[in-house]
């Protein structure tokens, strides 16, 4: 007696792919494969500075929460600087900070300036135009309407100003991720009285992402497992998205069930807890110390440049 | 239906009981049909059934996370209803009492990091931060994860996850211990690791409920045993060895199977070989009855 009746077609072994490869024709990832695959891994490296948080370099021995508050008060003195020079000090600062945090400096630099050029140069970019920014033409590019238009000298230094407080503002922000854990973060957060029910939701969406992440390159690689043949089926390909992307969301709804009776069986009652594990040491009032000096020192010089 | 376990019970024993539970889904898929159960001091209990049989349900009904649509459930000699558990007080006092261990570890692992997951049950019960604190390291120490107190749930393998949650439900220190398929998706030493765990605070005077189709562990994971049919209904109570020697009841409940299958030896002759049919019963864990 056997469990199910098997039908004769699944006893038979049927021709798969010619061992000598004459049949069919190589082709390259297509841009679905390349974008889930892509996405899933820039995330987790974008998000999982794990390794280099737990490095012991300079910014590492800081208490998270001296450094959050530290580098924010570093961020509002960057947007309160208006000259370049003072800024790319600034900048250079970060970079040795980076260095002194053992962060290879290459991959910060590379990190912070990935993202300028497309969405701060997209925004400035306007404005070192003559219509926008009046003044001094330094680049003509010739008469638009009768009117000679170039890039005015103003504008390109107002451009590179932005340019350069952005850059210095991303680098600090990216030292704090990059040398702190994220679970060090929230706990900071929280230390620092953020909303509990923000740190819980941002906590949860971080874990649950990456989890929900895995969901989708598991029903990729299934589909991809079970795909002959070429993948040009636009329309059956969008019905993949769209049924993949509802069973995901159905997925999710079934998971943040689940979490919430696991939360409400250990006594949760919407008013999230957490332990405060921080203690405060030496080199923590040195950093405040050197932090508030440099303030200091770059407001100084900025305000002694004048406007 | 009388337990084979202690006749001398009295009702003062009795701290979980569902009397005519029945339970259904969107109030479409049945999942409990008149279901009633004593649960008492002391005891091991196992729900064994077939998948979608109602034994997570009925779990999650006597950890006051699903309410009955017919039927009552009374926990230390208290009603349990969602409005009760709505007051604060009385739902501390049951869920410091009652822990739930999940099948899916990681819907139970939700914290940043293993520390906070620990400390979050005794957290929400109001204990101060340095006794949390204590029994966080306590309970790391004892489940052999101190190592991993400051991971995050992602750098976690299934059975580190399975200890963590484990020790998210222990620190609360409860009466009742239930588990949703603890062996489940385990490697084997983690679950001879398990198994030995639920003997060990059984021992300690745990109540321990748990759902499962493990066979092969049950002498060690229970000391009565509680049959569920297809139908949702429980259909027999007794001692593991009553309920594994009963093999029309096993075969009824779809939790062994029957079937044939042929072996080849060699034969009377040198360099020949003969094949041997035979049938026997089967569990889910391939376990030969008898």
């Amino acid at each position: 007696m056997t469990a199910t009746s098997t039908p004769a077609w699944l006893i038979d072994n049927e021709v798969g792919l010619c061992p000598c490869s004459c049949v069919g024709k190589r082709k390259k990832a297509n841009f679905a494969d390349k974008t889930i695959a892509g996405s899933a891994s820039l995330l987790r490296k974008t998000m999982f500075a794990e390794d280099t948080a737990a490095g012991g370099g300079l910014l590492q021995r800081i208490d998270p929460r001296v450094k959050i508050v530290s580098l924010v008060g570093l961020l509002i003195v960057a947007s309160l600087v208006h000259h370049i020079p003072v800024l790319l000090v600034m900048y250079l600062a970060t970079l040795a900070l980076a260095a002194r945090s053992k962060l290879s400096v290459g991959f910060f630099v590379k990190r912070v300036w990935l993202f300028i050029p497309i969405f701060t140069g997209v925004i400035v970019l306007p404005a070192t135009f003559s219509f926008i920014t009046h003044g001094h033409i330094v680049v003509p590019l010739g008469h638009w309407f009768g009117h000679r238009v170039g890039l005015t000298s103003e504008g390109l230094w107002s451009a590179a100003l932005i340019v350069t407080r952005v850059a210095t503002s991303i680098s600090l922000v990216v030292l704090l991720t990059l040398t702190t854990p994220w679970v060090e973060l929230l706990a900071a957060l929280r230390a620092l009285r953020v909303p509990r029910m923000f740190i819980l939701v941002t906590g949860m969406a971080y874990r649950y992402l990456f989890h929900l992440l895995d969901s989708v390159t598991d029903m990729y690689t299934a589909r991809k497992s079970r795909m002959v043949g070429r993948d040009t089926d636009v329309v059956a390909g969008r019905a993949f998205v769209g049924a993949s992307a509802g069973a995901l969301f159905g997925k999710a709804h079934a998971l943040s069930e689940e979490v919430y009776s696991a939360m409400i069986a250990r006594g949760y009652n919407g008013n999230p807890r957490t332990i405060n594990r921080f203690r405060l040491r030496v080199h923590d009032l040195f950093w405040v110390a050197g932090c508030v000096v440099a303030a200091a020192l770059v407001m100084g010089w900025d305000h002694a440049i004048g406007r | 239906m009388p337990s084979a376990v202690d006749s001398r019970a009295t009702r003062d024993d009795e701290i979980l009981a569902v009397k005519d539970v029945s339970y259904a889904y969107l109030d479409r898929f049945a999942a409990l049909a008149d279901v009633s159960l004593a649960v008492r001091r002391g005891e091991k209990v196992a729900l064994l059934g077939a998948n979608g049989c109602g034994k997570s349900t009925l779990l999650k009904v006597l950890d006051g996370l699903v309410f009955p649509d017919s039927g009552t459930f009374n926990a230390f000699g208290a009603a349990v209803t969602e409005q009760k558990l709505e007051d604060q007080q009385f739902s501390e006092a049951f869920r410091s009492r009652v822990g739930f261990v999940f099948q899916n570890s990681d819907a139970q692992v939700f914290s940043p990091n293993v520390r906070d997951e620990i400390a979050f049950g005794p957290l929400n019960m109001g204990m101060p931060g340095d006794q949390v604190a204590r029994r966080v390291d306590d309970t790391l120490e004892m489940l052999d994860i101190a190592h991993l107190a400051d991971r995050a749930p992602y750098q976690l393998s299934g059975g580190q996850k399975k200890r963590v949650a484990i020790a998210s439900v222990l620190v609360m220190n409860p009466e009742v211990l239930m588990f949703d398929e603890p062996t489940a998706a385990l490697d084997p030493r983690t679950q001879h690791w398990l198994t030995e765990l639920i003997e060990e605070l059984n021992g300690a005077g745990k109540t321990i409920v748990l759902a499962t189709h493990d066979l092969a562990s049950l002498e060690t994971l229970a000391d009565r045993c509680i049959v569920f049919n297809e139908e949702h209904r429980i259909v027999a109570d007794g001692t593991p060895e009553d309920i594994l020697g009963d093999r029309r009841l096993l075969l009824s409940v779809n939790l062994i199977h029957h079937h044939t299958h042929r072996h080849v030896v060699a034969g009377p002759e040198p360099g020949t070989q003969q094949e041997i049919v035979h049938s026997h019963d089967h569990d889910a864990g391939h376990h030969h009855i008898e």
